[in-house]
């Protein structure tokens, strides 16, 4: 009977610690700094669980039945702690404001729990023992919880279901309780029945605990997440929202299904139909296939190599059913072949001569990318263009990075091209611009493939005129040793958003 | 199963050893008969095996860095092709030489070219060559050093550009327009040239008078007191010479400012630095360069000079002297007087990473320098990849053993062993990079005795010095000593120049 209910001492004062150590960690994970988080954690947690020592004086009858009620609280506001603050994480702005009342209102419960005990036992054990033994089963669960922490909750159950198991301990002390103490409750089976409630509840939380952190990463995004990736090169999520699916890598929105014919038909086709006889062509980065699928509408193809840094993006491409239906299967037709490399390399490697190529890497925006809006990048490329054959490159938004843009256009120029920039409106982007390449002197097509839903033979040559205010404005070419475009591309976007 | 005994010894070891990766590397060029070792064979006297072969020949080049390899491409390019250079080590290219590993190729010591304005005739020449100069003069995009070039960890985060900007007052401000001034009116004087020869002429007594005093005492002089502006100048005295703002003469210092244009792009650089141009003039020229051979003694005869290195004895009516000067004293007979240029102990390391260090802020630049540190940072031997991705990279580490004397930076540099330097290189790079020795899994150092001249007051203008640059006899003087400025300018216009006046002379005696 004695090491039932110094047992019970031992297992309040783990979970108690156990809820401390919990909002201290998901408040280092979330916040940084642990080591500030860590001490305003610890020092409120054990502020409140002063108050609640202090609160306990004003207990006077039903010692018992207030101790099982304050252990199913405990149980259930500890163990759904860090289910609620992943979620306020991930939903709300106030998270500090939570976690905070949260530590406080969990350190009142737990403040209490000792001093009532111990007044509850004070009739079977002198004062003397009564404290050394108490007081010994509290640092030893204190002890026991701290080690188990680190070692074998956080890597094997994780945050979530630590706190949840630990809240089942709450509640299983409090039914435990009612059988213990069964003499100074008038109706133990009311008591047991909200234990068993609160049993039930946290059990089911358990369940649905991995829904819970993803549920967290997908509010992140508005929409429901279907893929997520991460490779060694870059994040992949895929999103769903009714029929638009919408890609972005590390964030950054690559396209919508709703309007990505646009940017692809705008990216392909000026150039590609006005290549008479185009046999063989090249796509650089574009491992979605979508450009692909419009190079696939030209039956004189004969081949089409897609060079994409990220393997697992190709394969993606290749084989996840909704992204088959996006590209309609382009990566896996035998006129396709995929080679996962880094572009600049590889291009140095290559031998291949090509009627047509398609340009279409992330947005310059760190210099490790902008090399591949180089001078030297693009007279590598001029080597592998043929006579009369098309380079395209797709050349961020003439709007909102206007002087990028035409610092694009300029690099082409430096490195030998004659170019031919224009534009088309993309909703889910904004204006969006592009810049033809060619050797010779270039025509707008005057025949397109059929069966195309944006651009038609009447208004290809209106994509190339540029009203005032996307005009070109002077821009230095982008060179390896002086990456314009990168800065430029910093400022102007730096003064959009916000 | 462990006893008792056993796992208690594992639990006190695991609480001595730190859980660091395990990191392997070790000192380069120091095998028996390398580097220090047979340097200090020759400085004292040690016997040498009597040479059995003797081999006529019209000149030899004695050293193999960049200044005996450039008096060898001079002899090449103007058709003169019975010489030999004989070079002590075993991997020719003296400061210039480099190592390669499955990572990536980087340098010992020197690891870049300023893009050379349109005064320096032999530097454009050899740069038309190698193909880094094109014919309508644009400069080639490849190799001259990509963006983002320089950047600076200061008050506990980067900036760009290695010149302090971060927490400047507007005093500091004004003095660093006022230094530029200065250095502007130096420059259009035309005292500062490269190669410093060109510029001697130019010199007025006020400029003469400034090799007098340190660019310590000339910063004070001019009301230069800016903390930030004295660590910029003082850590570029140390970059380039080895020699602290305190310690090194005004004229030499105010030269790194002033020789160059400001409006160049550049520098060029490559993944194994200056090692680049070594391979490629090696590539042409190796079939005269003779490595492994230590030359231990030169010998005035009645018409020539008899070279003895290793088995074979040359007897030469030219020597190009292009070793470090003052090795001089030691190897040829009679001896020249002592050399009075002291030189500068330097420290390499290159470190290879298998993962990057965490970044915030400005991007990895070619040039990482921290601010207030010992060393001199670190540049990245993979900057020049064309890669958009790099997993791996080989950091080169600079350090000049620059405070107080160099006899005694030269004992700490020879005392400290791998892992007491490894310690210091790692501590230097945590002020930067908390996470660095979970990156480093390798950490090779080269320890460099005499690295280069210590032009301290008085080596520019110094009697010996002017005397021996002068060429006389039918031994000269070719190292980069000459100019008390290691540069691989310096080094190429001493080699040259000196080749030339082998050429001059034996085409005269050729005729008689």
């Amino acid at each position: 009977m004695t090491v039932v209910l110094f047992l019970s001492v031992f297992l309040i004062a783990a979970c108690g610690l156990i809820y401390e150590l919990i909002a201290g960690t998901l408040a280092s994970y979330l916040l940084g700094d642990s080591v500030l988080q860590f001490s305003t954690i610890i020092g409120s947690y054990l502020f409140a669980m002063g108050i609640g020592s202090w609160l306990s004086r004003f207990i006077d009858r039903a010692l018992v039945s207030r101790f099982i009620t304050i252990e199913l609280m405990v149980g259930l506001l500890g163990g759904f702690s860090s289910t609620i603050l992943f979620l306020a994480f991930a939903y709300t702005t106030g998270f500090r404001v939570l976690l905070y009342s949260l530590v406080l209102a969990i350190g009142i419960l737990v403040g209490l729990e000792i001093p009532l005990l111990m007044r509850i036992l004070k009739e079977r054990f002198g004062f003397k023992e009564l404290v050394a033994n108490v007081l010994t089963f509290d640092y030893l669960g204190a002890l026991g919880a701290s080690l188990l922490f680190p070692l074998l909750l956080v890597p094997k159950l994780g945050l979530v279901r630590s706190a949840i198991l630990f809240g089942l301990i709450n509640a299983g002390v409090a039914l435990w309780s009612t059988f213990l103490f069964r003499r100074h409750l008038p109706s133990p089976l009311i008591q047991r029945a909200a234990c068993a409630a609160v049993v039930l509840v946290l059990a089911g939380g358990m369940a649905v605990a991995d829904h819970i952190t993803d549920t967290a990463d997908s509010a992140l995004y508005a929409d429901e997440v279907i893929l997520a990736k991460t490779t060694p090169y870059q994040r992949i999520v895929l999103t769903k929202w009714k029929q638009d699916y919408r890609l972005y890598l590390n964030s950054h929105l690559q396209f919508s299904s709703r309007d990505e014919y646009r940017y692809h038909e705008t990216l392909v086709h000026p150039g590609l139909a006005s290549v008479a006889g185009a046999r063989r062509a090249l796509v650089l980065g574009g491992g979605d296939g979508l450009a692909v699928r419009e190079m696939l509408k030209y039956p004189g193809l004969e081949s089409i190599t897609l060079v994409d840094l990220d393997p697992e993006m190709t394969r993606q491409f290749s084989t996840h059913p909704l992204l088959l239906e996006l590209n309609a299967a382009a990566l896996k037709n035998a006129k396709v072949h995929i080679v996962n490399a880094d572009a600049f390399p590889w291009l140095e490697r290559d031998n291949g001569v090509y009627d047509f190529v398609v340009v279409d890497f992330p947005d310059p925006n760190n210099y490790s990318l902008g090399k591949l809006y180089t001078t030297a990048f693009y007279r590598l490329l001029r080597h592998h263009v043929a006579e009369n054959g098309a380079v395209v490159v797709q050349s961020t938004s003439p709007m909102f990075a206007r002087k990028s843009f035409w610092c694009i256009n300029e690099t082409l120029k430096q490195a030998g091209f004659k170019t031919f920039p224009y534009h088309a409106y993309v909703p889910s982007f904004g204006e969006w611009g592009y810049v033809l390449g060619t050797r010779r002197d270039w025509q707008p097509p005057t025949a397109l493939p059929t069966g195309l839903r944006f651009l038609t033979a009447g208004n290809v040559r209106s994509l190339f005129d540029f009203p005032p205010d996307l005009a070109p404005v002077p821009a230095e070419p982008n060179r390896l040793n002086d990456q314009t475009l990168v800065r430029y591309y910093d400022q102007e976007w730096r003064e959009i958003v916000r | 199963m462990p006893t008792r005994r056993e796992f208690g010894a594992t639990a006190l070891a695991g609480l001595t050893a730190k859980a660091d990766r395990k990191l392997e590397g070790a000192f380069v060029f120091e095998a028996p008969g390398q580097g220090v070792e047979a340097g200090h064979r020759l400085r004292d006297h040690a016997r040498f095996a009597a040479p059995a072969r003797r081999v006529r020949i019209p000149a030899v080049i004695v050293g193999g860095g960049v200044a005996g390899l450039s008096a060898a491409w001079h002899f090449d390019r103007r058709g003169f092709r019975d010489f030999v250079l004989l070079e002590l080590e075993q991997q020719a290219g003296g400061n210039a030489r480099s190592g390669e590993n499955a990572v990536s190729a980087y340098p010992w010591a020197a690891h870049y070219l300023p893009v050379p304005d349109k005064r320096q005739p032999l530097v454009h020449e050899l740069c038309r060559e190698l193909g880094l100069l094109h014919d309508d003069g644009t400069w080639d995009e490849r190799w001259l050093c990509h963006s983002p070039q320089e950047r600076l960890f200061i008050h506990g985060r980067w900036q760009e550009g290695i010149e302090p900007l971060v927490g400047l007052t507007k005093a500091d401000a004004a003095q660093y327009a006022h230094f530029e001034e200065r250095i502007a009116g130096f420059r259009l004087s035309g005292a500062f040239r490269i190669p410093m020869e060109a510029g001697l002429a130019q010199n007025t007594a006020a400029h003469r008078a400034l090799d007098g005093v340190t660019m310590g005492e000339w910063m004070r002089r001019e009301g230069l007191y800016s903390p930030y502006l004295k660590w910029f100048i003082d850590y570029s005295t140390r970059d380039d010479y080895g020699t602290r703002a305190a310690d090194i003469s005004a004229w030499a210092g105010l030269h790194y400012f002033a020789a160059r244009a400001p409006e160049e792009k550049g520098p060029l650089t490559w993944p194994e630095g200056n090692g680049w141009i070594v391979k490629r003039l090696l590539a042409k020229l190796g079939r005269y360069v003779r490595t492994g051979a230590m030359v231990h003694r030169i010998q005035r005869q009645r018409r020539g000079w008899l070279v003895f290195t290793g088995d074979t004895v040359y007897e030469a009516d030219f020597v190009v002297y292009a070793a470090p000067t003052h090795f001089a004293s030691w190897l040829i007979d009679p001896p020249p007087p002592r050399w009075p240029i002291d030189s500068a102990p330097w420290l390499t390391a290159n470190l290879t990473l298998d993962r990057w260090p965490a970044n915030h802020g400005v991007e990895f630049c070619w040039d990482n320098v921290i601010y207030n540190s010992p060393s001199l940072g670190y540049v990245i031997a993979t900057h020049q990849n064309l890669n958009t991705r790099q997993d791996k990279t080989v950091w080169t580490y600079y350090w000049a053993l620059a405070d107080g004397r160099a006899a005694d930076q030269r004992r700490i540099l020879l005392g400290g062993d791998w892992n007491w330097w490894k310690e210091k290189i790692l501590t230097d790079l945590e002020r930067a990079h908390p996470d660095i020795r979970r990156c480093v899994s390798r950490l090779d150092i080269f320890r460099i005795g005499h690295a280069m001249p210590r032009p301290v007051p008085g080596a520019i203008f110094h009697p010996e010095r002017i005397a021996r640059a002068r060429h006389q006899g039918s031994l000269v003087y070719a190292n980069c000593d000459l100019s008390a400025l290691s540069l691989f300018e310096e080094a190429q216009y001493r080699g040259v120049s000196a080749a030339d006046y082998v050429l001059r002379n034996a085409s005269s005696t050729a005729t008689r």
